[in-house]
């Protein structure tokens, strides 16, 4: 059966490259409240948990 | 509020990923029993963040928001006195018995542990509810996204119903579950970066006590007396009525969250489902309530900040996305709207996927037609799934033209509900309880709970029998008639037992505590076994609510 922590893991990981992308090219975009480059970090750490969930599926496969 | 065609981007790429999922499970559809039950055959991991996320809809992520904007961190009591404690006893004690007795939905286990009354007056009341609460579900998500996005109403209720139905009708059950799971993620991912900024912005936890009121940060010292807190409830009934009558009721008796726990693949597994969701449960506080304290306090300081309006008063629906407008930009705030998106869609699958269960199971294939070949309840189940996105999209509209119909039908409902605890209590651990007994009393705690109704008075609801009593809000009266509902039902059933025959003990195996063999868990690391679990959970539970004390 699918393995749930392959789609799983690529949603988050293209998502995460998205958002650091956009955080990388607009490093200016900022929401009023934060003068954090949120789409950088949040996207790094969606990466990061989709990297996990594949290398997870990985090792077990 | 305005999204950047990034954000709509990601929001696609979402929708892409539900649907292939469910695409790549259709053949996890082959017979009645993968489609509606799927097939118990799924890891614990993915029951139990199913669990969770079946119940975490999208007005559960904006109402806990808008409680927390509202009441404080008292609203953390619906997850820490509540939830948490009901959801260790579905799996220490009562899971054996739903598991054990190979059926295959609540009111099935109704029928062999009482009779076929008792299960078509669960089963009839849970299908009408479960339609409902979807489209009062789905009517909430749509006028929040009319108002905060400008979308039609029609357009996100028909696209978010299309999606469910199309990854529901490919996959069932299992289809439902693992795309719960990558919204359970999704709702993590979108709103902690949320709850962290805000709470760090307006000075972590320390600012917001300066910044707020005491009652609004302490759960437990205002407790004493009902007028001293915003929630206007006090200790008796909120740990009463809220932490046993109500959040026993749902935890461990509503087939939407037992449903998950079934189709795990072993009884150890289903009996951890719910024990190993009582820990991401725990947290939840911190991504859902906490936010909306933190947006009370960047309202109190000079951040330009302001809780929306509406009218004259506040509008706290609106606090968890008029936060994301202030701390998202365009990107991230596409994930922050698809995390809600998520939350609406895994609610409404949740409801779906249960009242396919029901209908087939315990409304068709025992009072419509009997003995069909299994092939003919799969295409029941599959039609059934269409039937349900369409009544849910009528309830929908029926809400959005007739608010005090759904006021009126969601009170009903609570009527019903409050007494089913007692039910399943008694059946489960005293052998002596009969199908007459559970049946009146069910029927008699329903009756009660509408007399008390009747006989007190908050906020101006209720009381058109003669308002006797009065309560300072309505949450005290809801719970106030919880307590008297169960009570009676309880009374009633016991009394009518013990007049009634008692059923054959040889009928009774598996069913009830005393007659079912103990499960041996000898050899099974502490850490797999529920007991233990549970006790850790406990011990977290203690810690938490000292400190929030």
């Amino acid at each position: 059966m699918l393995d749930l922590r392959i789609p799983s893991g690529y949603f988050f990981a293209i998502t995460g490259i998205v958002l650091m992308g956009l955080g990388i090219l607009f490093p200016d975009a900022r929401a009023p409240l934060t003068p954090l480059n949120v789409n950088l970090y949040a996207g790094g750490v969606m990466l990061l948990f989709g990297a996990i969930l594949l290398l997870l599926a990985r090792r077990k496969a | 509020m305005t999204l950047a065609p990034i954000d709509y981007a990601i929001l696609a790429l979402y929708f892409l990923f539900v649907l292939g999922i469910g695409w790549r499970l259709r053949a996890r559809s082959s017979s009645s029993s993968d489609f509606l039950t799927g097939g118990h055959s799924l890891p614990v991991w993915i029951t139990s963040l199913a669990f969770l996320a079946a119940n975490l809809g999208a007005q559960e992520v904006i109402g806990m928001a808008a409680s927390g904007a509202k009441y404080g961190i008292m609203t953390s009591h619906f997850y820490w006195i509540g939830a948490v404690p009901a959801m260790l006893f579905i799996g220490v004690f009562m899971m054996p018995f739903y598991y054990g007795s190979r059926a295959r939905s609540v009111p099935e286990y109704l029928r062999l542990r009482f009779d076929e009354k008792t299960r078509g007056l669960n089963a009839l009341t849970f299908a009408v509810m479960t339609i409902f609460s979807s489209g009062i579900s789905m009517y909430a998500l749509g006028i929040l996204f009319e108002a905060v996005l400008g979308w039609s109403f029609t357009a996100s209720v028909l696209l978010s119903a299309t999606i469910v139905l199309i990854y529901t009708y490919l996959g069932g059950l299992t289809s439902a579950i693992y795309n719960e799971v990558l919204q359970f993620f999704l709702i993590v991912l979108g709103f902690a970066p949320l709850a962290a900024m805000a709470v760090y912005k307006a000075g972590g936890w320390g600012g917001l006590q300066q910044r707020l009121p005491p009652v609004m940060t302490h759960s437990w010292k205002y407790l004493g007396d009902a007028h001293q807190n915003p929630m206007g409830v006090e200790i008796f009934g909120l740990v009463a009525g809220l932490g046993f009558v109500l959040s026993f009721g749902y935890w461990c008796t509503d087939f939407l969250v037992v449903q998950r726990a079934m189709a795990a693949n072993s009884m150890a597994a289903a009996r951890r489902t719910p024990v190993m969701a009582a820990f991401p449960k725990m947290i939840m506080p911190f991504i859902v309530i906490v936010p909306g304290l933190a947006a009370v306090a960047l309202a109190n300081m000079s951040t330009g900040y302001s809780i929306p309006t509406k009218g004259d008063g506040l509008d706290y629906d609106k606090v968890l996305t008029s936060l994301m407008a202030q701390f998202y930009p365009s990107g991230m705030l596409g994930v922050g709207l698809t995390a809600l998106m998520a939350s609406f869609m895994s609610g409404m699958a949740g409801n779906v996927t249960a009242f396919n269960t029901v209908f087939t199971y315990d409304i068709y294939q025992s009072y419509i037609r009997k003995n069909a070949p299994d092939s003919h309840y799969l295409q029941v189940g599959r039609l059934t799934t269409f039937a349900g996105i369409a009544l849910s999209i009528g309830a929908a509209y029926l809400a959005q033209s007739f608010n005090n119909i759904m006021d009126l039908l969601q009170l009903v409902f609570s009527f019903v509900n409050a007494p089913l605890f007692a039910t399943f209590l008694l059946g489960m651990f005293w052998k002596r309880t009969t199908g007459h007994g559970a049946f009146a009393g069910l029927l008699s705690g329903t009756t009660t709970a509408a007399i008390t109704h009747g006989l007190t008075i908050a906020e101006g609801k209720g009381g058109w029998i003669a308002p006797a009593f009065s309560f300072p809000s309505t949450m005290a009266q809801n719970f106030r008639i919880a307590i008297c509902a169960w009570s009676a039902c309880f009374l009633v059933t016991v009394v009518v037992s013990l007049a009634t025959k008692a059923h054959p003990e040889e009928s009774l195996h598996g069913l009830v505590y005393s007659l079912t063999k103990k499960i041996s868990e000898e050899g099974v690391p502490f850490w797999k076994r529920p007991l233990p679990l549970a006790g850790i959970v406990i011990v977290l539970l203690v810690m938490l609510n000292v400190v929030f004390r």
